[in-house]
């Protein structure tokens, strides 16, 4: 169990570096550079810019410095585009917002989708099944972008929700219900694929034939290891969201981190595009590990197998 | 006693074939799509479709009308036109990116599956690695930088080849796109092709080509990529509408497909900018991509009961 838990803390601490190197190096070959404003710098006032950023040095000197700082002094670096702003002070910032949204959408997907699934899985092939798949495909193909504008004019005019902004409580809440019934799509089938996965094993069979009812066969025997697909899929969409949905906080103008991630990708702003995929890595290794345990507390045998 | 008479055995395609025709959703799914390839690419060539770029001021943001279908958006553009040619590209890129996937994903797995030992082990840590990382992020700072060699390798071909620029400079701008996506996206096919040939590599008719003394490429791509090929086409169909989502997505925020180009993800995006005002501008591409990633899944997962009826999970 310790054995698997540091494995994977090594791989995670592996896909942190790579990330943060292919980054890296990936931001500095796009066209254009940060001071790209609004009306054009002189030569010498860029290359006082540059000098002042440390960005006139070659590219590993820059990489070397650039990780000096964060392992030394925690320091991700100045924003480039917004002056005086350190990425730090951004990403403690919108990481909340985006915090918040996350964990309300993924409340809401989970609350909608995984009972969904199970009811599917109990009524295979009948009414049932149908009338919950059917907009289950829908929410695959439907995109979050195509969603979020149609909230946005139809449930946007109800009084007090908010199309736009974040300056009060119930702006969160056509983000959240974008963001939480897209996953809850995918959840429900997953659920469904798990449920029917563990419902033609022998063991259900047996439990059945021993005189168990259909809802302890279902919620006692099943659930646990029916709700292994949904869980490994819960852990990366989790971080994915938390750390900010590019689609749906662009749509409703949330100042979370997936409208920075995008802001800065085309401002060309360096450190914070690089803070912003590191603080993502991060927790993409964290979601990953937690469901690696959490997968093992539920599926007994890879207790025995020490991997996930 | 009445003589039996010969029958020939149905080959594993022919089965297939009989299990998707059975399945209704699957084949209305591949009329779909069909028709939907028909009309992006070949009703444009007609006269009957308008310049998707001809615009008119006088006429913005017309309803729906005999000139018109779809009416006109908010330059006096024809929608329908801008729809169908918006669809070519958006076909366009799910069908480039999803081979250049296919292929790096295709040899990638054999190579690792076939070798085995300490070079798949090596291999498949590499693949896990550049599964956790975020996708999204990488294909927006991939295509952003390899755009501007995108661009000198353009003008290099227009001097080579004395093209046009007209005709070769938007095919072009969507390199970059085809290369990002498809380059990031071969990671889930590797993993089954690897895992499918680990399988076939210890079956007896590959020890018996050993033993016949074939060469290991000739074993590889004569004896075991074609018994793998059914898993690779459901997987490749199941991928595509990803990868098409992806490119709408990416276009939707301003980072994919770019002018002069517009694909349906560009078009959503304008769309939604002007619901309040005229809301088939939202409805028509939104329609026709909902549409076909409904029919691409419909169909993936059709192929996948006919093609590996073990997996089928209903």
């Amino acid at each position: 169990m310790t054995k698997l838990l540091l494995r994977r803390l090594g791989q995670g601490v592996l896909v942190i570096f790579v990330l943060e190197t292919i980054t890296f190096f990936l931001v500095r070959m796009l066209p254009g550079n940060p001071f790209l404003g609004e009306r054009k710098l002189p030569q010498h006032v860029m290359e006082q810019l540059n000098a002042l950023y440390g960005l006139n040095q070659s590219g590993i000197v820059q990489y070397f410095n650039y990780w000096k700082g964060i392992l030394l002094q925690g320091d991700f670096g100045p924003s480039l585009v917004r002056e005086g702003l350190q990425v730090s002070q951004i990403i403690a910032e919108a990481f909340p917002v985006s915090l918040a949204l996350g964990v309300v959408g993924m409340l809401i997907a989970i609350i909608i989708g995984i009972p969904a699934g199970m009811l599917s899985a109990c009524y295979r092939n009948r009414w049932p099944d149908t009338a919950i798949m059917l907009p289950a495909m829908l929410g695959i193909c439907i995109p979050a972008f195509v969603v979020g504008p149609v909230f946005g004019k139809t449930l946007g005019t109800l009084p007090g929700l908010s199309v736009a902004g974040w300056d009060s409580a119930l702006c969160i809440v056509l983000p959240a219900l974008t963001l939480g019934l897209i996953n809850a799509a995918y959840l429900a089938r997953l659920t469904r694929g798990g449920m029917l996965e563990v419902l033609s094993q022998e063991y259900i069979r047996t439990a059945r034939a021993k005189g168990a009812s259909g809802p302890r066969v279902m919620f006692i025997h099943a659930l646990r290891s029916g709700l292994l697909p949904a869980v490994s899929y819960l852990g990366p969409a989790f971080a994915a969201l938390i750390t900010g949905s590019f689609v749906v906080e662009t749509c409703f103008q949330v100042p979370g981190m997936g409208l920075h991630f995008v802001n800065a990708t085309t401002d060309r702003d360096y450190f914070l595009i690089q803070g912003l995929v590191l603080c993502y890595g991060i927790l993409i290794v964290v979601a990953n590990l937690v469901v690696d345990l959490v997968l093992v507390a539920l599926n007994p045998r890879l207790r025995s197998q020490g991997a996930a | 006693m009445q003589k039996t008479p010969y029958q020939q055995g149905n080959s594993l395609w022919k089965d297939a074939r009989q299990r998707l025709y059975r399945n209704r959703a699957a084949m209305a799914a591949l009329c779909f799509m069909v028709l939907m390839v028909l009309a992006c690419f070949v009703l444009p060539l007609f006269p009957c479709i308008a310049n998707p770029n001809a615009t008119n001021l006088d006429n913005i943001a017309a309803p729906c009308s005999w000139a018109h279908p779809f009416g006109t958006d908010q330059l006096g553009r024809d929608l329908l036109a801008r729809v169908l040619y918006g669809g070519r590209i958006s076909l366009l890129v799910g069908m480039v990116a999803t081979m250049v996937a296919l292929i790096i994903g295709l040899v990638y797995g054999l190579i690792s599956g076939y070798i085995g030992g300490k070079t798949d082990a090596l291999m498949m840590r590499t693949v896990d690695v550049l599964f956790a990382l975020p996708f999204i992020v990488l294909v927006i700072v991939f295509s952003l930088s390899i755009e501007e060699p995108g661009r000198e390798l353009t003008e290099n071909l227009i001097i080579l080849t004395g093209w046009s620029r007209e005709s070769i400079a938007p095919i072009m701008g969507l390199v970059p796109l085809f290369i990002a996506i498809g380059a990031l996206g071969w990671l889930t096919l590797a993993r089954i092709v690897r895992t499918q040939t680990l399988e076939i590599k210890s079956q007896e008719y590959i020890q018996a080509a050993r033993s016949l003394g074939l060469g290991h490429l000739r074993i590889l791509f004569r004896h075991i990529a074609p018994n793998l090929m059914g898993t690779v086409v459901v997987y490749t169909t199941l991928a595509v509408p990803g990868i098409m989502l992806t490119e709408s997505t990416l276009s939707f925020i301003g980072l994919g497909v770019k002018a002069p180009n517009s694909s349906w993800g560009t078009l959503i995006k304008e769309g939604a900018d002007r619901m309040e005002v005229t809301p088939e501008l939202l409805l028509f591409p939104a329609l026709f991509f909902c549409l076909t990633l409904l029919a691409l899944n419909f169909l993936g997962d059709g192929l996948r009961d006919a093609i590996d009826p073990k997996s089928a999970k209903d």
